[in-house]
């Protein structure tokens, strides 16, 4: 790995090397929030962030989707699919955590059954990151509990640093090699410079405030299905769905035909769905597997913490905080993997006194 | 007396009426506000005895509406045979209005509940702040006299409350809920109308068309369909909301601004009369858009053709549930 | 690679009313591209999403067994969006098929074991598929007894009854029809299907049993047959639930840790003990 040196005043340079050939997606401000869109005016780029209000899950599995296009002709129907999956995404500026989530939602698109996604998948193949290491975590930020790191490069192509000033470039995969190969500009880095960052790397890492036993939640969970601890996680919540939404890794969406009656075509769309809807699981017969507010809470934390790793050997939260900073009603799943933690715990101590 | 000493107060008077009702068994189980995990944030409690009522807090974060955990379609609050319990409610003015709103709309049994009243100095406008704050992370929010102390890992900022408070409690007239003796405990009072100029919304009613449009637009592009505003809005309890209908389809749920747009609408016009301008949906939004324009654009409408305010009292029905002979009719018959 | 949610094209060739109240017909689709039939290569007991493209899309049993060559057959309850406009299908239309979706009933390991088929009302569809399958002449000297047990709420709702009448003339397989209350001109079993179970008896001695209808009835003849000595791992149910990609993909069919559209729908009833009532 050759260290180069990004200043931060080349950005836009860097944006005019590559945004012919890519969509090239970066953070801005957009009332107030930091979302990842795509850029047209590289003045546009915020560098000074802790990480976007939605995730960028948000480029690839965009809210709404085309499936495919279909023209209604009488007695026949002509179906268009996807034409522009070979299209090519830059996404700038991206943290560890939500580049994590990329793979997990490349597992899960590839996983059970005989078809792959491959909408998502094709895309993913074209995209390159760039992602940047998280010198300041947030006191929700919780990756290195489920197995992450605020300076986690193993999912990126490019990896830079945030030394002030400018940027410590590191190229990770062949592809971003590639990439920083294109940027012969660059200056080469120093040694301090690469010693700065290995200090940033250690000073984010032990700034964690939140720190959670993945492995005994887990375990627990498997045997606390039916355990009166969800009966506390959900009192309060208000089943509004933001959790999911701005969840990193949740991919649940929902399918839905969208027909110009005029003019006798239309699409089919999919648009992000929550399992916290209590229309998510309702049967045309009327009988719902989840009816009530306890089943879907339990439902969906379950489904990051034990049927993820039942299924993958993988966890399917990253650590992201989101869930926890948006909630409406401060339903803080911290306290709820608390809660998770100590169950066996009570019991163990109750046999210990008797 | 400042924000401040108010607080304390409040926190004070809420505690002593809600051990009160425990203790005397006027209620099962009290819904009210605790200390959140979160800064800007406070989280909703139920407490079922009196060893718990020094939970409950009153801190300017407290915007949730409460009346939501009351409303159809939330888990009815039963005992082990299934019997509703009493429940006690911590309302500020805008949560005894949706009280009183469910009650009149026939959705609650105002017998089984009970209000515990104060009077509401107003809630911290969080995206304000936040906006302001920008990109750092906020680790404490106090109110110390009357200023809102925002504080950082190496920062802090001071905001006049006055000026932060969400744009719905600055113009606010119904501090108090309104309700009988019987029904609330604590403070209240018995309005039947209130003096409302609706003088913050003459300025952009002023504005033409299409600036109105552009900012409209502007405001609901970002919106993500979440849906937050309306689970948390205590008018919202349809068990099938108009958007999720799909036998038929009425409207589309994509992100294209015509379908955003048109479910804020017809939201609104669904609250036109019933709104009791609480704020929730405004503080919950994820991504901060400030619905409350819309909001107090429809009440001032209802006011002015209907002479109506929404939860005053719990058996006048809001007028587009209702007719009299007497309603303004010549919107109907115009000719042009 | 192709996008996994596009449907294969197919046409409307007959459309059979199955029931007296008219709302079950049984559609046969011909597939518009003979590449497509041939890549559709489905066992009994697996589903497809069924698309009426401008509507909607909706899972629905085969009901065709794979021995009924050239064209595929769904049995559909009106009921909702997608399936009130396969009703108003007319023959011709374009009706979208993707799949198969699912595991399907385990025909590998059913070889050489006596099969019991227990249905009730318009369930039945997956296990006519199965049905025929085991008595297509390529297959029937491969598995043991076949009996069939099949209850409906009165003579209106039975479904195929062509192919019910087929099979009672034949001498390899014991069809036992049911319906909950006597009716004028009704000469077979009456009574709900759990009673009617307990009075055939089937044997689980190197048995499996596939179990297929509303909710109550299953509930009612898995305890029956629970008091015959049948064991879990033997008796199979075909799951329903609300689904939209029905690839794995959408996330809304799990139970658990597993998917109805891809795990299933065929569990047996010591796999569902394993999970949790959330179905």
């Amino acid at each position: 790995m050759e260290q180069k040196i990004l200043k931060k005043e080349d950005i836009g340079k860097l944006y005019n090397e590559f945004s012919s050939e890519y969509k090239f997606y970066a953070p801005i401000k957009q009332k107030g929030n930091i979302v990842f869109e795509r850029i047209e005016n590289p003045d546009d780029i915020v560098l000074d962030y802790l990480n976007s209000r939605i995730p960028p899950k948000s480029i690839l599995f965009p809210q709404m989707e085309v499936l495919f296009e279909y023209k209604l002709d009488d007695k026949d129907v002509e179906i268009t699919d996807r034409q522009d999956l070979d299209e090519k995404f830059m996404i700038f500026g991206i943290r560890p955590c939500d580049a994590y989530s990329y793979e997990l939602f490349a597992n899960f698109f590839s996983f059970h059954g005989n078809w792959k996604d491959e909408i998502y998948l094709k895309k993913k193949e074209n995209t390159t990151l760039i992602g940047i290491g998280c010198n300041t975590p947030r006191s929700t930020c919780f990756c290195t509990s489920v197995g992450g790191h605020p300076f986690n490069k193993e999912n990126m192509d490019v990896f830079l640093t945030d030394l002030g000033e400018t940027y410590l470039v590191e190229a990770i995969s062949d592809k971003g090699k590639e990439i920083v190969k294109k940027l012969s500009w660059l200056s080469d880095a120093a040694d301090k410079d690469v010693k700065k960052s290995e200090e940033l790397a250690k000073k984010a890492e032990e700034s964690f405030v939140t720190q959670i036993d993945v492995d005994t939640i887990v375990k627990n969970l498997e045997k606390s299905f039916d355990h009166p601890v969800w009966d506390e996680i959900s009192e309060v919540c208000i089943g509004c769905g933001s959790c999911s939404y701005l969840c990193p890794t949740c991919t649940c969406f929902d399918v839905i035909d969208e027909t110009d009656q005029y003019n006798n075509k239309g699409r089919r769309v999919r648009i992000w769905d929550t399992c916290q809807s209590c229309l998510y699981t309702l049967e045309t017969s009327g009988h719902n597997p989840r009816d009530t507010k306890i089943q879907r809470c339990r439902n969906r934390i379950m489904h990051k913490f034990s049927y993820y790793p039942a299924n993958y050997d993988l966890l399917g939260c990253v650590g992201c905080g989101r869930c926890i900073m948006v909630c409406p009603a401060n339903n803080d799943l911290r306290d709820h993997l608390a809660k998770i933690e100590k169950i066996g715990k009570e019991e163990k101590e109750e046999k210990a006194v008797v | 007396m400042t924000i401040e000493a108010e607080n304390k107060e409040i926190e004070a008077s809420i505690r002593d009426v809600a051990k009160k009702m425990l203790s005397e068994k006027q209620v099962d189980v009290i819904i009210g506000y605790s200390q959140g995990t979160l800064p800007l944030s406070s989280t909703p409690i139920v407490i079922r005895n009196e060893e718990q009522v020094d939970n409950l807090i009153w801190d300017n974060l407290c915007y949730i509406n409460l009346a939501r955990y009351l409303a159809p379609l939330m888990p009815q609050l039963c005992d082990s045979e299934g019997n509703a319990l009493k429940i006690g409610i911590v309302s500020k003015g805008c949560v005894g209005r949706a009280v009183n709103l469910l009650a009149a709309e026939k959705q609650i049994d105002l017998d089984k509940v009970k209000m515990i009243g104060f009077n509401c100095n107003g809630n911290v406008n969080r995206s304000k702040i936040a906006m302001e704050i920008g990109e750092k992370e906020i680790l404490d929010v106090s109110i110390t006299g009357n200023e809102i102390i925002v504080k950082g890992k190496d920062w802090e900022q001071n905001f006049p409350y006055s000026e932060y408070i969400n744009e719905l409690c600055k113009v606010c007239q119904v501090k108090i809920p309104s309700a009988t003796e019987a029904t609330c405990l604590g403070e209240c009072q018995q309005l039947e109308s209130i003096n409302d100029e609706f003088a913050d919304i003459d300025e952009f009613e002023a504005k033409s068309t299409e600036e109105k449009w552009d900012y409209i637009k502007k405001e609901l592009e970002v919106c993500t369909l979440c849906y937050s505003c309306r689970q948390a809005c205590p008018a919202c309890y349809c068990n099938l909301c108009f958007v999720d209908q799909n036998k038929p389809i009425w409207f589309n749920k994509t992100t294209e601004y015509t379908d955003i747009f048109t479910f804020h609408l017809i939201r609104s016009m669904h609250l036109a009369g019933r709104c009791v301008a609480c704020g929730a949906c405004s503080s919950v939004c994820p991504v901060g858009i400030d619905l409350n324009f819309i909001t107090r654009k429809l009440e001032k409408i209802v006011k002015t053709r209907f002479n109506y305010t929404s939860g005053l009292n719990a058996k006048t029905l809001p007028p587009m549930m209702n007719f009299k002979m007497e309603d303004a009719e010549e919107f109907m018959l115009e000719e042009d | 690679m192709s996008n996994p949610y596009i449907p294969y094209l197919t046409r409307v060739k007959s459309i059979v009313t199955e029931n007296k109240v008219n709302d079950i017909k049984t559609v046969e689709l011909e597939f518009k591209n003979e590449e497509d039939y041939k890549k559709f290569d489905y066992i009994p007991g697996q589903f497809a999403e069924i698309s009426i493209i401008g509507k909607g899309e909706c899972p629905i049993g085969i009901a065709s067994s794979p021995t009924e060559e050239g064209t595929i057959k769904f049995t559909i309850k009106k009921m909702g969006t997608v399936t009130s406009a396969f009703h108003a299908s007319e023959l011709g239309d374009i009706v979208g098929v993707r799949g198969p979706c699912g595991n399907g009933w385990p025909i590998e390991e059913m070889k050489g074991k006596n099969i019991v088929v227990i249905g009730g009302g318009f369930a039945f569809s997956t296990l006519r598929s199965l049905v025929l399958y085991l008595l297509d002449e390529k297959h029937r000297k491969d598995y043991g007894d076949i009996t069939v047990i099949y209850g409906n709420r009165d003579p209106g709702e039975v479904l195929y009854k062509d192919v019910l009448d087929e099979w009672k003339k034949r001498d390899d397989i014991k069809v036992v029809l049911t319906i909950d209350r006597e009716a004028e001109g009704w000469t077979e079993e009456v009574g709900f299907v759990a009673p009617i179970v307990k009075k055939v008896a089937p044997s689980p001695d190197n048995a499996i049993a596939v179990v297929c209808g509303p909710p109550i009835m299953i509930k009612t003849t898995i305890a029956v047959m629970e008091e015959l000595n049948w064991g879990p791992e033997a008796i199979l149910n075909s799951l329903e639930a609300r689904m939209k990609c029905g690839i794995g993909k959408c996330g809304r069919c799990n139970i658990g840790n597993k998917f109805i559209c891809t795990d299933g729908p065929v569990f047996s009833l010591a796999e569902l003990k394993e999970l949790p009532d959330e179905y």
